[in-house]
């Protein structure tokens, strides 16, 4: 005779929490599928190190999140045992192993944000390309400034001056002689002069591309080497450009491949970030109970979900840091 | 098959229990697992550092092989996939599945928006570049009533 099954062998919590989990899997796939899509099929992609990526963080916050796997499985092992003291350690252990990697997550964003790099328009300083409307946003700042410190005294005028009279040389180039590449290289030569590209293989990688004519990458390179150098941060040795002389100046920058490249790392970042807090919200609410054998499957349950966020970072690490 | 239509409620208990038993000798294997993810972590951030001896495209290989692997003790051990019944393959298989198809079916986007090859683009993918290379000059020699118009490549 047929008969049904009442049941999984597991108890209701945890079948809806596979489920959810399943449906997770189908939602990251489809990010990390999108920027896989994204990221092979573009033309420029920025280099870590324009984008001020850097990897050993990755690496650390890496590190972090399997440590954090570590204690709530131990956790885990702890309040099927009843040994709810321990769990409870196990469980804080947790907490805080995922507050520090939203700290390090928080300080990388707020790299970006102070070179101007944002996921949307209102703040976002990045342009695709060193092209007319290019020049011409440099300019509307320059503008805006002007009015802002006009009652300030020379030191401050000066670089604006400076950037200026490139400004001006390159709209002139690019509206006298169209058809003549000296209009893009002048424009090619702002966009250094105010961001220079921090990995030394930008400008080839540029050129490759077809963003800058065969004949400009010799003159470009030297432009780029003869740029002031910064000696002290951890890309140490990469050109100082007007944006990081005069922070202040906050001018229009140009990075190939950078607009597209700031929506997918924010968005994947960020809706892994959001993951982290909800488990997070989780761990703090659990440390109110006691976490005793009873209480096992809600520990587990709350494990499997946090193993999930650690999966998805252990693909996104190299995705984003190292490819 | 009565046994698994009428199953006892005793003899589920006792299973779960044995099954409770066997996890419990796992501490030391959890601490094996962690340190494989870290060698396997240092691994792939080895690609970085200038020793890496082989090229690019082998340390993409080389990095989706390791967080595969990586994947994989996750979810067997500290998400004890190992260890469930045969239920597991209803959950992870369809879940596998879709996540395939649905990138799968990103791949002809990447076929539609480029010609042949990495380096050539579609017209229409040029529209949108970041650095469409030559339109700008093609459209000048337009402007300038050349009747050849010649590619820009």
């Amino acid at each position: 005779m047929f008969a049904y099954q009442p049941a999984l062998p597991i108890p209701n919590g945890k079948t809806c929490l596979w489920l959810f989990l399943s449906t997770e899997i189908m939602f990251f796939a489809g990010l990390i599928g999108t920027y896989i899509v994204l990221r092979f099929g573009a033309i420029a992609w920025p280099a870590p190190h324009d984008v001020h990526l850097s990897e050993p963080i990755g690496a650390f916050n890496t590190f972090v999140l399997i440590c954090s796997s570590v204690t709530i499985v131990l956790a885990l092992e702890a309040a099927k045992m009843s040994q709810t003291t321990k769990a409870k350690g196990f469980l804080l252990l947790t907490l805080l192993l995922g507050g520090v990697f939203l700290g390090v997550k928080a300080y990388e964003y707020q790299q970006k944000f102070s070179h101007g790099i944002y996921p949307t328009k209102p703040h976002g300083l990045v342009h695709d390309k060193a092209d007319l409307y290019y020049v011409a946003a440099v300019r509307q700042r320059l503008n805006d400034l002007r009015t802002e410190f006009t009652q300030k005294n020379e030191p401050i005028r000066k670089p604006i001056d400076e950037i200026s009279k490139m400004v001006d040389d390159a709209e002139l180039a690019m509206r006298n002689e169209p058809a003549s590449e000296q209009g893009r290289i002048k424009a090619m030569e702002l966009a250094f002069a105010i961001y220079p590209p921090h990995d030394h293989n930008s400008v080839a990688h540029a050129a490759a591309a077809g963003a800058v004519p065969e004949s400009a990458v010799m003159r470009l390179v030297a432009f780029q080497q003869n740029a002031p150098q910064d000696g002290e941060s951890h890309d140490a040795g990469h050109a100082q450009g007007f944006n990081d002389r005069y922070p202040w100046l906050r001018l229009p920058i140009m990075i190939p491949g950078g607009p597209l490249w700031a929506s997918t790392y924010f968005l994947l970042t960020g809706f892994h970030a959001l993951h982290v807090l909800v488990g997070l919200i989780v761990f703090a609410l659990m440390l109110f109970i006691t976490l005793d054998r009873a209480r096992a499957n809600l520990v587990e349950n709350i494990g499997l979900y946090w193993h999930f966020v650690d999966l998805v970072w252990i693909f996104l690490f190299p995705l984003l840091y190292l490819f | 098959m009565t046994q698994f239509s009428h199953p006892h409620d005793h003899d589920q208990q006792a299973r779960h229990d044995s099954q409770e038993h066997i996890d419990h000798g796992g501490i030391g294997k959890y601490l094996i697992v962690f340190a494989a993810l870290c060698v396997l972590t240092g691994a792939s951030f080895f690609t970085y550092s200038s020793y890496w001896p082989f090229g690019k495209h082998v340390a993409w290989a080389f990095m989706v092989a390791v967080s595969c692997t990586k994947a994989m003790l996750v979810i067997m051990f500290f998400m004890h996939l190992l260890w469930e019944a045969n239920w597991k393959w209803v959950l992870t298989i369809p879940a596998t599945f879709m996540s395939i198809f649905l990138t799968l079916m990103l791949v002809p986007d990447i076929g539609w928006r480029q010609n042949n090859g990495f380096a050539r683009y579609s017209y229409e993918r040029l529209l949108y570049a970041p650095d469409p290379p030559a339109i700008e000059h093609a459209e000048a020699e337009a402007a300038e009533e050349e009747m050849s118009h010649d590619s820009p490549h």
